[in-house]
């Protein structure tokens, strides 16, 4: 534990929060140089944690660290400077008196003082340099009085064109657009004929209409109500949405566009984002499925080829002359080709049984009929359920009436209920003794039937 | 850890004939050392070939579930031969389940087996024997049924292995001791063909009755 953490528990400010950490660590440690090893003894040495005590000791005091001036103070010199009126100002410079001369010292803001050269022309030079301009209409209301006048208060007031208007005194109505048109048209053609080479000359060009332009949106802007700019910024925020919903749709369109496996792919997709052209893409991919359809419905010939690879396998093992077997089941298979999906299934499977029953012979083929029977062993040349399972399950059972019938008919007979020997030719015999004896239940049970009605009729005669 | 099951070859069945049931003997005198009291006889039941051969090419064990008041009603025969010794008082139906060798993939085959330890009145299918051991006869009560486990569409390993074990055959002629055989078949399927015999004839019979019948009435 640190003492920062028991400052951080008794919820102190830490004095000297902006210390790095490694001052925290224990002054000993510090103080000792720390040994250079390395490998295993580094590893150990590192074991050992940091001896730190539990609270960090802060040297010094805490007071603010003496001024230690070993330079000696500037000099500072209050001066007096030039200034264009009579009154004399003076300003703290540093240096010493010495140093800063005795005569005042231009002032440091006198270069941003400084004047606007407007042009100034007499009445003949105006007729002169305005030439045929002057039955422009802008300028047929204009006496050069007024122009003068105009020119001298731009002087005046440094182009400040609302002072300008603001102080303009004319017995014509005019607008401060007025002034600037008239303004800069007249500097123009000053100027084209002072210098028609100057390159600043197309910066005189002044458009009112612009100008007002300007003005009627900025004042539009400016007068909207509370509600016009709630409304603005919620459809702003509305175009926003848009925007990305549009992006996102793209984005998306183009991944599925690059998933669905269709040769286009490889194009812009460009081409696709309008609904026709997605219209297009769709009937190109629904012609495309249909094809792959198709060839999925010629999928199921797959196995048949297997199952054919399979028989012609099985033929070279049993070498056996079966060639006209073998062409047989090729016809069939041509056959079946021209067959419905159904009979082609069924003629498969029918192929199948065959090709197992004839592997299961060929599994017998070195067992005598005696041998087989002895061994248990039966080829049944159709499919069994697998699995194993006692013989005597297989002994049909009735519901216990029947059964006590089927058993007095069988003890009529001196047979017993249940063979002893329970192989396979007896089931067989059980069964077909079974039939007959369910049979002739039958029989003498409509025989009955069929007396006893007749006692009844004979009776109600 | 099942081997990989291996192609089962198809149409294909093999049988094994198997004989199950019990003896049974009433005890006299000498009695097991833990037997309770109220016990009065000494049974064994089996799993065998038809002439008491050796099952375990192709089982691996057998369990017999006794009734629940026998301690450890559940006994596993890990080994031939696949028979229990019990001694007990009453009868009842021993579920016998057999286990086939890892190499067949086979499910395990579930039956029961009446006890039986009192003889018939009349012998039907369970023996009995007369044996005359000392001054005082014992009869011993036997039960003993034959039945053909069918392995229908066997994989191609259990096949071999099926085929490499002939020992468990049918014996072809009958003998005092073990019943089962050939012969016996044979004497079976004689009994059964004249008795489809005589139910044809019979048959045949009845037909002719309701045919009257129905045309009269």
């Amino acid at each position: 534990m640190s003492s920062s953490d028991i400052f951080d528990v008794l919820n102190i400010q830490q004095p000297k929060s902006s210390s790095p950490p490694s001052t925290s660590t224990t002054p000993g440690a510090s103080r000792l140089p720390k040994p250079q090893m390395t490998g295993m003894q580094r590893e150990l040495y590192n074991l050992l944690g940091d001896n730190s005590p539990s609270l960090t000791v802060q040297k010094g005091s805490k007071f603010k660290d003496k001024l230690n001036a070993l330079s000696k103070p500037s000099p500072w010199t209050l001066a007096e400077f030039e200034t264009a009126s009579s009154v004399k100002l003076r300003h703290w410079v540093k240096g010493s008196k010495e140093l800063i001369e005795e005569q005042p010292q231009p002032r440091t803001f006198d270069k941003f003082n400084t004047k606007l050269s407007i042009p100034t022309f007499s009445q003949e030079e105006y007729e002169d340099f305005m030439g045929d301009e002057k039955e422009q209409v802008a300028l047929k209301e204009w006496t050069f009085d007024e122009i003068d006048n105009l020119f001298n208060s731009c002087r005046k007031y440094d182009l400040r064109w609302f002072v300008i208007y603001d102080r303009y005194e004319s017995s014509k109505q005019r607008s401060l657009e007025d002034l600037k048109e008239l303004f800069y048209l007249v500097c123009e053609r000053y100027f084209i004929k002072q210098e028609p080479e100057n390159p600043l000359l197309p910066s005189l060009k002044f458009s009112k209409g612009r100008e007002l332009e300007r003005k009627n949106y900025l004042a539009r802007l400016l007068s909207r109500t509370a509600a016009e700019i709630a409304e603005e910024e919620a459809l702003i925020i509305e175009s926003k949405k848009y925007e990305m919903a549009a992006k996102k749709t793209l984005s998306e369109r183009e991944a599925i566009l690059r998933l669905l496996d269709s040769p286009n792919s490889e194009k812009p997709v460009v081409q696709y984002l309008s609904s026709q052209g997605l219209t297009q893409l769709y009937n190109s991919l629904l012609v495309d499925k249909s094809r792959k359809r198709k060839h999925d419905a010629n999928a199921p010939e797959n196995p048949w080829m297997k199952q054919q690879h399979h028989f012609a396998q099985q033929r070279q093992q049993m070498q056996q002359a079966q060639d006209g077997k073998k062409e047989a089941a090729a016809n069939l298979a041509t056959q079946a080709n021209k067959k419905t999906k159904k009979q082609r299934q069924e003629m498969q499977n029918a192929m199948k049984r065959k090709a197992d029953s004839e592997y299961a012979e060929h599994l017998l083929q070195n067992f005598t009929p005696e041998e087989r029977s002895l061994l248990g062993v039966q080829a049944h040349g159709e499919k069994l359920t697998p699995g194993v399972f006692l013989r005597s399950s297989k002994l049909p059972v009735f519901k216990p009436a029947v059964q006590n019938k089927v058993n007095a008919m069988l003890q009529e007979l001196g047979l017993p209920s249940r063979p002893a020997m329970l192989t396979a030719a007896i089931v067989q015999k059980q069964e077909d003794l079974l039939k007959r004896v369910m049979t002739l239940l039958d029989i003498k049970k409509q025989l009955d039937k069929h007396e006893a009605e007749k006692s009844a009729t004979n009776e109600i005669s | 850890m099942a081997p990989v099951p291996a192609k089962r070859i198809k149409t294909l069945s093999v049988s094994r004939p198997i004989i199950y049931g019990n003896t049974a003997k009433k005890m006299t005198g000498v009695r097991p050392p833990n037997a309770p009291v109220e016990h009065t006889h000494m049974w064994t039941i089996y799993v065998k070939g038809p002439q008491g051969e050796d099952l375990s090419t192709f089982i691996k064990r057998v369990v017999f579930k006794l009734h629940d008041t026998y301690p450890n009603p559940t006994r596993s025969v890990e080994t031939p031969p696949f028979e229990l010794t019990e001694t007990g008082w009453g009868e009842f139906e021993i579920n016998i389940k057999i286990h086939f060798i890892d190499e067949a993939n086979e499910k395990m085959l579930n039956f029961y087996h009446h006890l039986r330890l009192h003889p018939y009145k009349q012998g039907e299918n369970p023996v009995v024997k007369k044996e005359s051991s000392g001054e005082e006869p014992i009869t011993e009560v036997e039960s003993v049924f034959y039945d053909e486990i069918v392995f229908n569409e066997p994989n191609e390993d259990f096949f071999k292995i099926l085929m490499n074990s002939t020992e468990s055959v049918l014996p072809s002629n009958k003998i005092e001791s073990q019943p089962f055989s050939r012969q016996l078949e044979q004497e079976d399927v004689d009994r059964l063909s004249i008795g489809i015999r005589k139910l044809d004839k019979e048959i045949e019979e009845m037909k002719e009755k309701l045919t009257e019948e129905i045309a009269s009435g």
